[in-house]
């Protein structure tokens, strides 16, 4: 097997896992502060209407750093109801999925579109309001570094976005694992009631984490439209998010193993692409684009196993609301 | 107070603490200090107000009236974030510990010493120090899952020494220990009060009043009784002070003879939890119109056995035979059906739905009576007459069956469980086989008198009794027979009458026949 | 500083005047949002009132808003047993799939008397439904798997096997190749005297009467609320959680299942790919709006049933993605869990 096959698609694997990795990075987070972000896929969907926007006003840069307030803000509401107000996690985070997939078809739709656009940049030349893709985010290969078989071209030739993301996962990993304000989120995720005896304001923290777990979650959706897949179609993020929420469990809560966790849920979707381009799957594309949800399922299911079961542990405050006992 | 130093400032004053609950004052205008260097044993029994004065200390009450110094400054205590700045801290009885993590982790957490990055030599360096320091040998990298209980109550101690905290209050912390670990613990109490911090000791155990304190204050009914030196004080003037009436007060017992065995249990071994073996093959024969005890240290698989009994916990060798038949994992449904009858550890939150109606709460079990159901359906009608009599037998203190659970007070929820797990049986009849687990825990003595009346009268009407009890006393009151278990086994088997609270005692911590 | 109480007892009136109010919070932060968005707002709630007191939208209104109901009384099944299923979307799928299964089976292989299509057709779509809820409940029971995320991707997976079937096997060979099954013939199509609304209304009530009595006089319903309330106890009292789990989950799916079975042979008369309008999501937000009351849900899902309907009515007369309706559902749904907060809890202003 020549390795012009296998280059390809470890480089769109690497496309595909970072919009995985993005959302998970930050979920990752407030599931260990003990916060289920359900809300994930909807922020994700907000993130890639707002970017794509953005994008053709003002360029990339705003793009994202807008969608990120924006994330910050929808974090902010789940906070503020599951934290503050201690209301179901799984109610709210369906809720926020709703409310994001539902405003990211509502702004992005042509009519609205336009007028936000007119709005943000009057200058805008008239088929710029009509288009329906946003551009790309430039390609950076890295020099020497790309021309490394197999690794280069699957993590050196991209655009800058992946790089940045494929750094942020170690360093989001030490700063959960190796210092103070880490080990108090975790904590707070374990047992906030100890947590609190012992001067950590379990709310700072949460509420924290849930904004965080937003700005990343819009943050994928952005990537996802600005740096994998540039045409607006309502509903594009396709159950990514939710899936996201399983691979986090593969990769027992640690952003380090969320790279790998990501890598192999964006190869599956590469397989998907693959399999259909070698006719397999060429009249029924359907069974094919059922393999993610599918695998995702028996993931969740043989993680569940006796034998995996002990050694992970899912953050054992994990949505369950915290309150101070009087 | 009257022979303190008065050139040293007391680490701790309380000056006339009050603090009320509904319906109960549970410290009274208390009194109390504490000196540098000093082991100051608090005494009293269950419910004397020990620990709420201690969470008055430690920030987690607020106290209705009095004043509290440190170190000879008047402070307000709100949380216990404030009083870890005082340098006051406490050992909880059930330990606040993060299992998953690590022993530095827990020991670090909160310490604004430690810095943003975790420095995991230098920590580790640190724990293991202070470690040497008290003779204690744990790894600071193991995880506290892998700990044994005793190692766990260190990390606790040194989580409040890596602090340098100068106020140590334990509160009954040898209840969950092992002789070993008990005189293990007491050699590092006496380091620390070397080393001039102050330890206030909770505890309801005479002998380690004397083996460890300097100065011992009794509590009684939420009241300081006195405050005196260790080593000018007899065991039984304490205990009187203690008690304030006879030791043993007489309890009505009726003769009652003993019947065929109801229960019987062959080789029975279980896991626990922790997938460790809690029951490592126990034989016991319970008969009908006998109350058997069983007496054993915390964690010793007494829980684990009656969940085994009850149907809530696999037996994984052995078999458990009732009225002769082998019900051995038949699953809780099948032994309801049998007559057991099962009053769990806290059982006003784990037997209980609070958000349910009284009517509700006691059908939990009887729904599939065939006096109360058809085939699909329930008379709730009938369901509704019936607990009305409940209410009333057993009075509690509710409008009627259709008050929400939720509603009433603790001992009103006791009160309806009881009522559900000995007269709302499926066939009417009285319960075959009674499994109580601390049924008098957390009552005061009227309920505590209520619920061993009631044991006893299901005792005369031919019942057979398992009772756990953390208070010895009360087991050698109620039962016809101790059963002692020590690490999974049954280790002796004897009438009250011919042992000494002591000698069981020493049984229970040795695990075998003095 | 602000201190919640909790409430021990609440009344009824109390309840529902705080799910009233928190509707009305829901129209206006709706109202906000979409006047920021430069909405007619006036115009917007205009049309969604009118939906309700035009007749012939107010047919529409019921023939949307019955999947919606039926979805949502399967889900106060899964619900009241503390069971999260967000999968009653794909269990209406698979309620289609199995009804036009059956059309299939009759037309091509002559199986099933025409007689007996309906009864055939509501079984079997019932039996698909609850199966593909079955799937996550007995996942559950055997290894501890949390439903939520599973009972979503199997919704994804419901929804391609219906492309996948009319887009390949089951397209109508006489149908222009558009990606559409056979129509369904007259005898398996639900009506009651020529209406299909009227069989929709009468199926709704019948289900509603039926999880009632479920809920107030079986043993079963009793065992399902107890595991709701607390599986612990459940344990204790000796009720068969597993069991229990499996039978709710199976009633839970089906009477999805038999939404799935109205889309197909009584609003549309056969199957399409993506016909629902994201009906198994609304039905959660109706479900608890109605606080899980049978009875209420009829009304509630009424509501929604018209909000589907006046999102069609906005893409043509304000030229407004169907995606409104989508954020108003949303923000009521945020304040239907807001009021939650209210009927927990007392606010109260400490010294």
């Amino acid at each position: 097997m020549s390795i012009e096959w296998i280059e390809p698609v470890l480089a769109s694997t690497t496309s595909i896992g970072v919009v995985y990795l993005l959302g998970s990075l930050g979920e990752i987070y407030a599931e260990r502060s003990g916060v289920l972000n359900l809300g994930l896929e909807g922020i994700m969907a907000i993130g890639a209407a707002i970017s794509f926007i953005i994008t053709i006003a003002w360029g990339h840069a705003l793009a994202f750093l807008v969608a990120s307030v924006f994330g910050m803000l929808m974090g902010f509401l789940l906070a503020f109801f599951t934290v503050s107000l201690r209301l179901n996690q799984i109610a709210v985070g369906l809720a926020i999925t709703m409310l994001g997939s539902g405003l990211s078809g509502f702004i992005a739709f042509p009519t609205t579109r336009k007028t936000i656009l007119q709005f943000l940049n009057p200058e805008l030349p008239s088929t710029a309001l009509e288009i329906q893709s946003a551009p790309m985010l430039p390609s950076v290969p890295l020099p020497f570094l790309k021309e490394i078989p197999i690794v280069g071209p699957m993590f050196f030739n991209h655009n800058i976005a992946v790089y940045i993301a494929l750094m942020l996962a170690p360093m989001m990993w030490f700063l959960l694992f190796r210092t103070s304000i880490g080990l108090k989120i975790r904590s707070v995720g374990e047992n906030p009631g100890m947590a609190d005896a012992l001067g950590i304001n379990v709310f700072r923290i949460r509420y924290f984490t849930c904004m965080l777990s937003g700005v990343f979650s819009a943050l994928a959706g952005a990537y996802l439209m600005l740096g994998f897949q540039p045409f607006w179609i309502e509903g594009m993020t396709g159950g990514r998010g939710f899936i996201t929420l399983s691979l986090i469990i593969l990769s027992t809560w640690s952003p380090l193993r969320a790279i790998f966790g990501s890598l192999l849920f964006g190869g599956i979707e590469v397989l998907q692409y693959r399999l259909q381009l070698f006719g397999l799957g060429a009249t029924s594309p359907q069974f094919v684009l059922m393999l993610p949800y599918a695998i995702a399922v028996i993931t969740l299911s043989l993680l569940s196993l006796e034998s995996f079961r002990k050694r992970i542990s899912a953050p054992a405050a994990l949505a369950k609301p915290y309150y101070r006992e009087e | 107070m009257e022979d303190e130093d008065l050139s040293v400032t007391p680490l701790v004053e309380l000056n006339g603490i009050v603090k009320r609950f509904p319906n109960v004052v549970a410290n009274d205008r208390v009194n109390f200090s504490l000196m540098p260097g000093e082991v100051h044993a608090l005494l009293g029994e269950n419910a004397a107000g020990k620990t709420t004065l201690m969470n008055i200390l430690y920030g987690l009450y607020q106290p209705d009236d009095g004043e509290i110094y440190v170190k000879g400054k008047r402070v307000r205590i709100r949380s216990p974030a404030d009083s870890i700045k005082l340098g006051i801290g406490m050992v909880h009885q059930s330990f606040r510990l993060i299992p998953v993590h690590t022993v530095w982790e827990n020991v670090v957490l909160g310490l604004t010493e430690a810095g943003f990055i975790l420095n995991k030599k230098k920590l580790t360096e640190i724990v293991k120090r202070v470690c040497e320091e008290y003779g204690w040998n744990i790894d600071p990298n193991a995880r506290v899952w892998q700990l044994s209980v005793g190692e766990r109550q260190q990390v606790e101690l040194l989580k409040l020494l890596i602090r340098n905290a100068e106020v140590l209050i334990l509160d009954e912390p040898t209840s969950v220990l092992t002789p070993q670990e008990t005189r293990s613990l007491f050699k590092a109490i006496r380091i620390m009060a070397k080393k001039g911090k102050g330890i206030i000791f909770i505890t309801h155990k005479l002998e380690e009043v004397f083996e460890v304190s300097d100065r011992v204050t009794v509590m009684r009914k939420g009241r300081v009784v006195a405050t005196k030196l260790t080593n000018e004080v007899t065991a039984e003037e304490l205990a009187n002070l203690m008690i304030g009436r006879p030791v043993l007060f007489k309890l009505e017992r009726p003769e009652v003879k003993k019947g065929g065995v109801v229960l019987e249990t062959k080789g029975l071994k279980a896991m626990g939890d922790r997938g460790v073996l809690a029951l490592d093959g126990v034989n016991l024969q319970v008969h009908s119109g006998e109350i058997v005890g069983i007496a054993g240290v915390a964690g010793n698989g007494q829980e684990e056995l009656i969940e085994v009994l009850a149907g809530l916990r696999r037996a994984d060798g052995g078999k458990v035979f009732i009225d002769g038949e082998d019900v051995t994992n038949k699953g809780v449904g099948h032994l309801i059906g049998k007559g057991v009858a099962y009053i769990p550890p806290e059982s006003t939150r784990w037997a209980l739905i609070r958000d349910m109606r009284l009517v509700e709460n006691i059908a939990l079990k009887l729904y599939r009576s065939k006096n109360f159901s058809g085939r699909l359906t329930i008379n709730w009608r009938k369901l509704f007459e019936f607990s009305k009599k409940l209410v009333e037998e057993y009075g509690i203190a509710a409008h009627g069956p259709s008050t929400l659970a939720g509603t009433l007070s603790g001992g009103n929820l006791q009160r309806v469980v009881l009522a559900r797990e000995l007269s709302a049986t499926l066939d009417g009849k009285v319960p075959k086989l009674i499994l109580a687990a601390y049924p008098t825990k957390g009552l005061d003595v009227a309920a505590t008198e209520f619920v061993q009346g009631l044991l006893l009268k299901y005792r005369s009407m031919g019942s057979a009794i398992i009772f756990l009890s953390e208070d010895l006393e009360e087991i050698m009151m109620l039962s016809d027979r101790i059963a002692v278990i020590s690490r999974g086994r049954i280790v002796g088997e004897f009438s009250p009458r011919e042992k000494t609270v002591e000698e069981v005692g020493m049984m229970m911590v040795k695990g075998s026949m003095a | 500083m602000f201190k919640l109480e909790r409430h021990t007892d609440i009344s009824r009136k109390t309840s529902g005047l705080i799910v009233f109010l928190s509707l009305l919070l829901a129209f206006f932060v709706t109202g906000i949002i979409f006047y920021l968005l430069n909405v007619d707002v006036i115009q917007f709630y205009l049309i969604i009132c009118n939906v309700f007191i035009t007749p012939a939208l107010l047919l529409q209104v019921v023939f949307r808003s019955i999947p919606i109901i039926l979805a949502s009384l399967g889900l106060v099944v899964a619900f009241r047993m503390g069971f999260w299923n967000i999968g009653a979307e794909g269990q209406i799928y698979m309620g289609m799939i199995a009804a036009t299964g059956m059309v299939i089976l009759h037309v091509f292989y002559g199986a099933i008397p025409a007689s007996l299509m309906l009864v055939v057709m509501g079984a079997v779509s019932f039996l698909a439904g609850g199966a593909w809820c079955l799937v996550p409940a007995s996942l559950k029971v055997r290894l501890g798997v949390n439903e939520v995320l599973t009972t979503l991707m199997l919704n994804y997976i419901a929804m391609l096997l219906v492309d996948y079937l009319v887009y390949g096997p089951w397209r109508d060979p006489e149908g222009w190749g558009f990606a559409l099954s056979i129509p369904f013939p007259d005898y398996a199509t639900l009506t009651f005297g020529g209406h299909p609304s009227m069989a929709g209304i009468i199926i709704s009530i019948a289900v509603a009467t039926l999880v009632y009595v479920l809920f107030k006089y079986t043993k079963l319903g009793f065992m399902l609320s107890v595991l709701g309330k607390s599986g612990e106890v459940a344990k204790y009292a000796g009720i068969p959680v597993g069991r229990v789990t499996l039978l709710g989950s199976l009633i839970s799916g089906g009477i999805a299942g038999l939404g799935g079975l109205y889309v197909v042979s009584g609003m549309i008369g056969r199957l399409r790919p993506r016909i629902s309008p994201g009906y198994g999501y609304t039905a959660i937000i109706v479900a608890m709006l109605a606080q899980l009351n049978p009875w209420l849900i009829l009304p509630a899902g009424i509501f929604f049933g018209g909000l589907l309907t006046a999102g069609d009515a906005l893409q043509s007369s304000l030229r407004l993605p169907f995606s409104v309706i989508t954020v108003f559902q949303s923000i009521i749904f945020l304040c239907i869990i807001l009021a939650e907060f209210f009927r927990r809890y007392r606010v109260v202003l400490k010294r």
